[in-house]
């Protein structure tokens, strides 16, 4: 006689591995009809019977809701196996019986396989499969590790005898509850009445559940009683019948393992949980965010400050040098062309690229903070931080998205469900620091502050979240007068070692970006800045003027005495600031056309060996500094603590700080004081981001939220950076 | 009595500040497991939702600086009432 088992299980329990173990070669693999879903039946025979086993797809249910559950449900009922292996996970118990349940629930011969009995094992979990045995109403339960062979004679013997020895399977009792039971013996009657092929009892519970699938199958008549039967449900209890099935079925899974189970631990308390007592802690855990912001910073600025000056000076020597001389070669010397080249394109463009080190570095600590599981800590501890100031919370998802680039940080504003809370998150977010607004910080960082420029960035970042958090608290209690969202449940992955991999592929991809960006948006910008102050408006030849005399220059005289009171009513401040529109780092690439002029200041000749050997020493001394640098954070951030001084290295023997300046921070130096040059950066970080971000924001928001925000950013850009220069004067500084 | 599946809803909407799912379990002693299948019950009853990231890349459009510097794990949220459905998509 030939027999019909079927394997049946949660996805990953071990059901292939079983499947194989039971019929070696002797398989078949095809479709489902008219499904994708696979099904793999093989053969063999045992003690005298031709058995023929078939791998159910894996599923955690048998409702309606998937094709695997349909199918698994579908070939049970109407194949009628002789018996069915449910294969269970034993690490996974609980879970794991939720199907086991409704199989019973089928009234089908059932084996239990307790596979993975080695990794419960080893993680202490014991059960007692007798006690289980009988709580299941003597179903079999047969301990395995599939993926070894152990336990494969027993469960064959297991399955052969529920099989073949046709005892009554005594039904599984699973107390639904007065109010659900009496409507299921109400609707007894009925289904029996019409005589549907479904096991009556099965068939009631799944019509009251609202079975689709089902409530489509069996006769109007009795679909729509079941269906006021569970109108009647809810009306009793005030929860829908299928929540109060569902729900008895995980106290009944309580019952069969309340005793029956043993482990170390409920839920052990593992590593990262230790870690996260301090890591998500109500208050360590911003304490924490804040601190390793402050390191990320210091890392930031000064372990990218000796590449950084390597590939300025590789701009600024070397392929100046050669550009001229190409030039020369086809008679352009002195021509707006070479000036076209040298100021706009080299001295715009690779103003900016000379930033690749800085955001590299960024991103790198970016990379290993996200990898490491940490970044959905600083969302979480942030968020909550921010509800319990009565703010909004769930919006520092956006709002730390956007310290990479605020236009993704607005596309994230979408996570939201509420137009109102997306809307002010967008306005929040534009104040998180992008990447873009770093090559800036860095400029007058390294400039004005040497080698605390890391701090300069920190407080950068810090006030842009302070302006943040104040916006939400003035939105949120002027304009939005909502109750605040409800907070969200998140999962908090275990933490773990950053793979060298996803770091690597996460600094490309984003270093990739910026270089893309450099090649369009910033040489256009570069061009047009160019062209702009080469226009002479008070006479004076093309690309001959001087930058005050310059088309340019005219338009940003008239702008400047806005922000006199900020300290940096100059021109050159204000053109620069109205490059920013484009794109933040525009603001550097004009400051270098701006301030400096590469054209008039052409590096001497010198031979291309003494070029090549000048890259090469200057690369691999910038190396070595850069390896400093990062041995030095440890003393760096040491020597914070009051009373502390640990030594730094200082390998190449120099003095502090003499990481030559480049051209542009030189002239910046005349041009602004430590204290209007920190105004300035405040205005930089607070004023409208970018055309994109606006580009972005009417899309979103539409265009009156769009210019309503940007007139918002730059009326507390303007107050922000007048306050700073007014309070700094006001207390000496400057 | 109070069912656990009704006790996993009530602790979204009680909650005060966000919660990690594993807390969650550990509140309502539940296997972990058990409460991701719960919560992944009324995600399919509309009561809950899960929160997935928005890029631009979700609707194809990548522009400029479109990868976002983090990405989050698994969130999940009440599902509001008067929610608008989808949020428009930037391919408009
Ligand atoms: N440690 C252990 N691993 C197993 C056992 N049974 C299967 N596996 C492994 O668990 C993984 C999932 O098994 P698979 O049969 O594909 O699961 P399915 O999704 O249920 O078909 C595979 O890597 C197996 O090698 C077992 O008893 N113990």
């Amino acid at each position: 006689m030939t027999l019909t088992i079927c394997l049946a299980g949660n996805p990953n329990a071990g059901k292939s591995t079983i499947f194989n173990a039971l019929t070696g070669a002797r398989q078949h693999v095809g479709n489902w009809p008219g499904k994708t879903v696979e099904k793999k039946e093989g053969r063999l025979s045992l003690s005298g019977h031709e058995v023929i086993i078939v791998d159910l797809p894996g599923t955690y249910s048998l409702s309606a809701f998937s094709a695997e559950e349909i199918i698994t449900r579908d070939f049970i009922l109407d194949a009628q196996p002789d018996a069915v292996v449910a294969v269970v996970d034993a690490a996974n118990l609980e879970r794991n019986l939720y199907l086991v349940l409704q199989l019973l629930e089928m009234h089908v011969p059932l084996v239990l396989a307790l596979n993975m009995s080695d990794v419960a094992e080893s993680r202490a979990i014991r059960i007692d499969r007798q006690t289980l045995s009988e709580r299941l109403g003597g179903v079999p339960v047969i301990p395995m590790v599939g993926s070894r062979a152990i336990g494969l004679d027993a469960l064959k013997a297991a399955m052969m005898r529920a099989a073949t020895d046709h005892a009554a399977i005594p039904p599984l009792c699973l107390d639904l509850g007065a109010p659900v039971e009496q409507e299921i013996a109400g609707l007894l009657p009925l289904i029996e009445r019409e005589a549907t092929p479904y096991p009556p009892r099965w068939l009631a519970i799944k019509l009251l559940e609202a079975d689709e699938d089902l409530l489509s199958k069996v006769p109007p008549a009795l679909a729509q009683a079941a269906q006021q039967a569970a109108d009647r449900i809810s009306e009793e209890t005030g929860e829908d019948a299928d929540t109060l099935i569902a729900d008895a079925r995980y106290s009944c899974i309580g019952e069969l393992v309340r005793g029956a189970v043993s482990r170390a631990a409920a839920n052990p308390i593992t590593v990262s949980d230790k870690l996260d007592r301090v890591l998500a802690h109500r208050v360590w855990g911003v304490v924490i965010f804040l601190a390793l912001m402050w390191v990320v910073f210091q890392f930031t600025a000064n372990v990218s400050a000796p590449l950084l000056d390597w590939i300025d000076g590789l701009f600024s020597g070397p392929v100046t040098r050669w550009t001229v001389a190409i030039l020369g070669a086809f008679g352009l010397n002195g021509t707006w062309f070479e000036s076209l080249l040298v100021d706009g394109v080299i001295g715009g463009v690779g103003g900016v690229l000379v930033f690749v080190p800085v955001l590299f570095a960024l991103y790198f600590a970016i990379a290993v903070l996200e990898d490491s599981g940490y970044m959905a800590r600083a969302a979480f501890v942030m968020d909550r931080f921010m509800q319990k100031l009565g703010l909004h919370g769930k919006s520092f998802l956006p709002m730390l998205v956007g310290f990479g680039c605020t236009v993704p940080g607005i596309y994230a504003t979408r996570t939201l469900e509420n137009p109102d809370d997306r809307k002010i998150t967008g306005f929040l977010t534009t104040f998180m620091s992008c990447g873009a607004r770093l090559p800036v910080y860095v400029v007058f960082g390294s400039a004005f502050f040497g080698a605390a420029s890391g701090n300069l960035v920190f407080a950068l970042y810090a006030i842009g979240i302070g302006v943040a958090v104040l916006t939400s608290l003035l939105l949120t209690r002027l304009v939005f007068k909502g109750k605040p969202a409800a907070p969200f449940v998140m999962e908090l992955p275990p933490y773990r070692v950053p793979n060298p991999r996803t770091v690597a592929l996460y600094i490309w991809g984003h270093t990739a970006e910026f270089l893309r960006r450099a090649g369009t948006v910033i040489l256009a910008a570069s061009v047009v800045i160019w062209l702009l102050l080469a226009i002479p408006v008070n006479g004076g030849q093309f690309a001959r003027v001087n930058a005050g005399d310059s088309l340019f220059g005219a338009i940003s005289r008239v702008i400047a005495p806005v922000f006199a009171p900020a300290g940096f009513g100059q021109w050159e401040a204000a053109s620069s600031l109205m490059a920013g529109f484009v794109s933040k780092e525009t603001i550097v690439s004009a400051m270098s056309q701006i301030y400096t002029n590469a054209s008039d200041d052409l590096p001497a000749p010198q031979p291309l060996t003494d070029d090549a050997r000048d890259i090469a020493v200057g690369l691999g001394e910038a190396l070595v500094l850069t390896g400093q640098e990062i041995v030095n954070i440890v003393p760096r951030t040491v020597n914070v603590i009051p009373g502390m001084h640990m030594p730094e290295a200082n390998l190449l023997n120099q003095p502090p700080d003499t990481g030559g300046d480049t051209a542009l921070e030189t002239a910046l130096r005349a041009a602004f004081t430590p204290l209007t040059a920190l105004a300035f950066n405040v205005f930089v970080l607070l004023y409208v981001p970018c055309l994109a971000a606006v580009a972005a924001m009417r899309q979103e928001f539409g265009t009156r939220w769009m210019g309503l925000q940007m007139a918002y950013t730059l009326v507390v850009a303007w107050l922000g950076a007048i306050v700073v220069y007014q309070a700094g004067l006001f207390l000496g500084i400057g | 009595m109070m069912t656990v599946l009704r006790q996993v809803l009530q602790t979204f909407e009680q909650a005060s500040a966000p919660l990690s799912l594993a807390q969650m379990a550990r509140d309502l002693q539940v296997e972990p497991a058990i409460l991701d299948d719960m919560i992944a019950y009324w995600v399919r009853k509309g009561k809950l939702r899960e929160v997935t990231e928005a890029g631009c890349d979700s609707c194809g459009l990548k522009g400029d600086c479109c990868s976002p510097i983090v990405k989050l794990p698994r969130r999940y949220e009440l599902a509001a009432d008067d929610a608008p459905g989808k949020p428009p998509c930037c391919c408009g």
